[in-house]
């Protein structure tokens, strides 16, 4: 049976929480989960029982049979050799164009949706041009490329190509040192490879890349007569080499996208003619061989065009190209102008709500499959799933008008039937948002999805305004422009569109590890509990601090030293990207870059400078009990504290146990939420703030989590906080640390909302009760919880619904629990492929019950 | 020696094609695993010696 929430007394009423579906009653709380997948169609439950999924627990695949191919690092190999003496530009261009032209395309039975990154559907392709010492990891592994030899051989021809080479030369050795410890600070792109994207996708649907040619050839013909004109004027005709040669690489680029999208309408049409028995299916089969034929060639006519063409673009931008992690559009605005064809007027590949569902899950279950070829490390930090994808719905149009459509519902309708970890979602959360899509977002969370994630709108339209302001070129976002946002990755808003997108995660992206840069912080910036090394600055041991401001400005010296160290290898990155690992297609469907013969790495007109502080409120609960304990109240000194500490508090169990009951984060607690304002406003953000990056724009926090809350809490030793080494770290940016939230639901709010300088967007992890979402009164509740969050001017909000019950039941009989779902930080991952260590996290967070006071709070009415 | 002419799954890519050279064909091959079926087209020429995979064309 079910468990049902305890009725509450409320307004003078007794208030009983019965299931929404009275069906649920008898269904125990151990096996919800079995209950909630329904696929529209048969189609997509043999779909997803046949997904080869890619994800990874503890850095191993899950599914017996992935590993990295061989494919595309030889024919780039092949081609960057061949190339010689070509401008870098081209070469980058041909290495695209030999891929696309020589290597495998692949389709699989049942799918409507096709293409595929590497040279069979149980593989993923590598990136020796990006990271040597990403390939060399998997050469050591069981995923390895075969055949091994060959690929040995590829990634040491490329390594003094590749990022790393061209990068390291200018840090400091031990700088470089300290980096690579991944402690303090993540280790830099140019090592490790990882990388984000924001493709323009509009432009490859509404213009189709056929225009895209043209108007580069257009330029190239306008450039040469420029050259050409008297008198020469050396300091400006010289500006059109670049140009020119930036433009030849996009038309290079775009036909052998052409090609290879021709490519699969012939493998269609062959599979049809020759293997194919059932008649319908080959029937389909047409249809797919026409849509590639004439897509991404031409414009986006209908939604099955639409679906097509963005997948063929994200495969190109996220896997071919280059390596990108990341699902960044609003998709049901790109989709939408589409949908109104096929759905409602029929004009064009008519089809019904339901067709457009069925779409939606097949996507899905597309991302579902596509590998990632991540080293170990990033493939560990995001554990139960196979990267990170984020598609962005809901918020507001251009004219401030509800940008709720009914493609945004499909979209989460067809999230909800089919159950998959990926792509995740978030909505942007405005109150003009209509009611009927927010019962769908509602639907998913209470499903237990973790997604959507819920932005607040507002705050990240005025986010795109204010860093227009810094733009290099003045042409940052128009205020019309800046409601066009969607999540870059888990957390930062961007721009999306034709023009003005994230090319690059060096313009954004990557950790910065608070909670163990206040533990070197008490110790001379030396690490005694993990590298045993000087990790930052010497700014003096704590036993020498006479005041808390003395420990506050030593911390202050060492953020400061990491903000600049890392800030600097991105923009670094940023540099030899422009100069090397130019990405001719990206360049070709963005029109900033189209209009000024510009590269996609090299041009930014929009900022958008972030960096992710990670394990936070650890360092934040361990300034406030500090300062409580030892400078206020003055019950133990701060050398008894270092002593606790060296000895992980071994023999210190009374004073381990005062600096865990010291007020802590999320209880809108006064002593507590002051000081940690403080922090966030003033360190995290007002130092990072005062750095300056690639684009012109100052750099800000986005506070996160994803799985690095667990590997740098394992690397973080004791903190003040009363938390044990090793431990984990809070599992979001301004989330609470689990367990230690004990007032409620909204007393997290009241605090969270505190913090409002300085800070780009800030993770706020919530785990809600299931007998109360899933009663009669879910929506209500959660309706209201969510207009108050918006009203306190909160950046985000995810919530976790899911049982204890559920996920014990899952930790004992992992089999049956194939299914389940939960939210990590910032990406939904299956409980059963986490690591017991981070399933225990979770199982540890706070599980909110809301009361009679936080209904009174929400001015909730119920009936 | 055998070229990939004759084999069942050599297909000339049609005259018109962006990519048309004459003897370029698509080497589809069918695939099976517990997963299910899946099909590869790679590019070949006629007169490339045949791989393992090479069927007589009947």
């Amino acid at each position: 049976m079910t468990t049902l929430a305890q009725p509450i007394e409320y307004r003078g009423k007794v208030i009983n929480f019965t299931p929404a579906n009275p069906k649920e009653a008898d269904i125990p709380d151990e096996e919800l989960h079995e209950h909630l997948f329904a696929p529209s169609t048969d189609r997509t439950r043999r779909l997803k029982g046949r997904c080869r999924w890619k994800h990874a627990s503890a850095g191993e695949f899950v599914e017996k049979g992935t590993r990295a191919g061989i494919e595309r690092m030889r024919l780039i190999t092949e081609s960057h050799k061949e190339s010689r003496g070509k401008p870098e530009v081209i070469r980058r261009a041909l290495q695209l164009a030999a891929v696309l032209t020589k290597g495998t395309v692949v389709v699989q039975q049942d799918e409507f949706i096709i293409g595929y990154h590497a040279e069979d559907p149980n593989m993923f392709p590598l990136y020796p041009e990006l990271s040597y010492m990403n390939v060399k990891d998997y050469l050591q592994s069981d995923y390895s490329p075969q055949p091994a030899a060959e690929a040995e051989e590829i990634n040491n021809y490329w390594k003094p190509y590749s990022l790393q080479s061209k990068c390291e030369k200018y840090f400091d050795p031990i700088d470089l040192t300290r980096m690579y410890q991944v402690s303090t600070m993540e280790a830099p792109s140019f090592a490790h490879g990882y990388n984000s994207i924001v493709p323009p996708y509009e432009t490859v649907l509404e213009d189709g890349l056929l225009k895209r040619i043209d108007l580069a050839e257009g330029h190239i013909r306008d450039a040469k007569a420029e050259m050409s004109k008297q008198p020469w004027d050396g300091t400006k005709g010289l500006d059109w080499i670049s140009k020119i040669d930036n433009w030849e690489a996009m038309v290079i680029a775009d036909k052998a996208v052409i090609i290879w999208a021709k490519r699969h309408a012939r493998l269609c049409k062959i599979v049809a003619e020759n293997f194919e028995t059932d008649p319908a299916r080959k029937e389909e089969l047409f249809e797919m061989a026409e849509i590639s034929r004439r897509v991404p060639a031409e414009p986006c006519k209908g939604l099955k065009d639409a679906f097509q063409v963005k997948w063929y673009t994200y495969l190109i931008c996220h896997g071919i190209e280059r390596y990108a992690s990341g699902y960044a559009h609003k998709e049901d605005k790109v989709l939408w102008p589409y949908y109104q064809t096929s759905v409602i007027n029929k004009s064009f590949q008519p089809m019904t709500y339901a067709d457009a569902v069925e779409m939606v899950e097949m996507e899905r279950l597309k991302i579902s499959e596509h590998g990632a070829g991540k080293s170990r490390g990033y493939r560990e930090i995001f554990p139960g799933s196979n990267d990170l994808f984020i598609l962005t719905i809901g918020g507001t149009n251009r004219d401030g008008s509800d940008g709720c459509n009914d493609m945004t519902d499909a979209i989460l309708e067809g999230a909800r039937n089919i159950r998959t970890t990926e792509p995740s979602m978030v909505f942007r959360y405005s109150k003009k948002n209509r009611v009927k899509t927010l019962y769908h977002v509602f639907e998913c969370i209470r499903d237990g999805l973790g997604y959507p994630s819920i932005k607040h709108d507002e705050i990240g339209t005025e986010q795109m305004k204010y860093y227009a302001q810094f733009s290099l070129n003045g042409n940052g976002a128009t205020d019309e422009e800046a409601h066009d946002w969607g999540l870059v990755l888990c957390m930062s808003p961007g721009l999306v569109g034709r023009r003005k997108t994230m090319k690059t995660r060096s313009e954004g992206g990557g950790s910065i590890f608070p909670s163990k840069i206040l533990e070197i912080t008490l110790t001379n910036g030396y690490d005694w509990s993990y590298s045993d090394m000087q990790l930052g600055p010497e700014t003096g041991y704590a036993e020498d601090f006479e005041t808390f401001e003395q420990l506050w400005d030593a911390f202050k010296k060492q953020y400061a030293y990491t903000i600049s160290l890392v800030i600097r290898a991105k923009d670094v990155s940023r540099y030899m990207e422009g100069h090397y690992l130019q990405l001719p297609f990206v360049s070709s469907i963005d029109d900033g870059c189209m209009e000024l013969g510009r590269e996609a790495c090299s041009l930014s007109e929009q900022p958008n400078g972030w960096h992710n502080p990670i394990t936070t409120v650890v360092g934040g609960n361990s300034l406030v009990a500090i300062k409580k304990l030892i400078y206020d109240d003055k019950k133990y000194t701060m050398k008894q504290l270092m002593e606790a500490l060296k000895v992980n508090w071994e023999g210190f169990e009374q004073m381990q146990k005062d600096f865990k009951n010291a007020p802590k984060w999320g209880n809108d607690d006064e002593y507590a939420d002051a000081v940690i304002k403080r922090y966030y406003e003033e360190i995290i953000g007002g130092e990072m703030k005062k750095v300056t990056n690639y684009s012109g724009g100052p750099v800000m926090p986005v506070g996160q989590g994803v799985g690095l809350y667990m590997e740098v809490g394992s690397r973080t030793g004791p903190t003040p906080d009363g938390r044990y080494g090793g431990e984990a770290a809070d599992d979001g940016g301004i989330s609470p640390y689990f367990g230690t939230d004990k007032k409620g639901p909204t007393a997290v709010l009241k605090s969270v909302s505190k913090v409002q300088e300085n800070q780009k967007a800030n993770l706020l992890n919530q785990r809600l009760s299931v007998p109360m979402m899933r009663s009669k009164h879910g929506f209500d509740i959660w309706h209201s919880y969510m207009d108050t969050w918006h009203d306190l001017h909160i950046d985000h909000v995810q919530f976790n619904v899911v049982s204890t019950a559920e996920m014990k039941a899952a930790q004992k009989d992992p089999e049956k629990h194939q299914d389940l779902i939960v939210r990590v930080a910032g990406f939904s991952a299956r409980f059963v492929d986490l690591p017991t260590y981070g399933q225990n996290t979770i199982i540890a967070r706070t599980e909110q019950q809301f009361g009679a006071e936080d209904f009174e709070f929400l001015n909730l009415e119920l009936n | 020696m055998a070229t990939c002419e004759g084999c069942a799954f050599f297909f000339r890519v049609p005259e018109g094609e962006d990519d048309f050279e004459p003897g370029k064909a698509d080497c589809v091959t069918e695939h099976k695993d517990q997963k299910g079926k899946y099909w590869l087209s790679k590019p070949v020429f006629e007169n490339t010696e045949t791989c393992q995979n090479y069927r007589k064309r009947s």
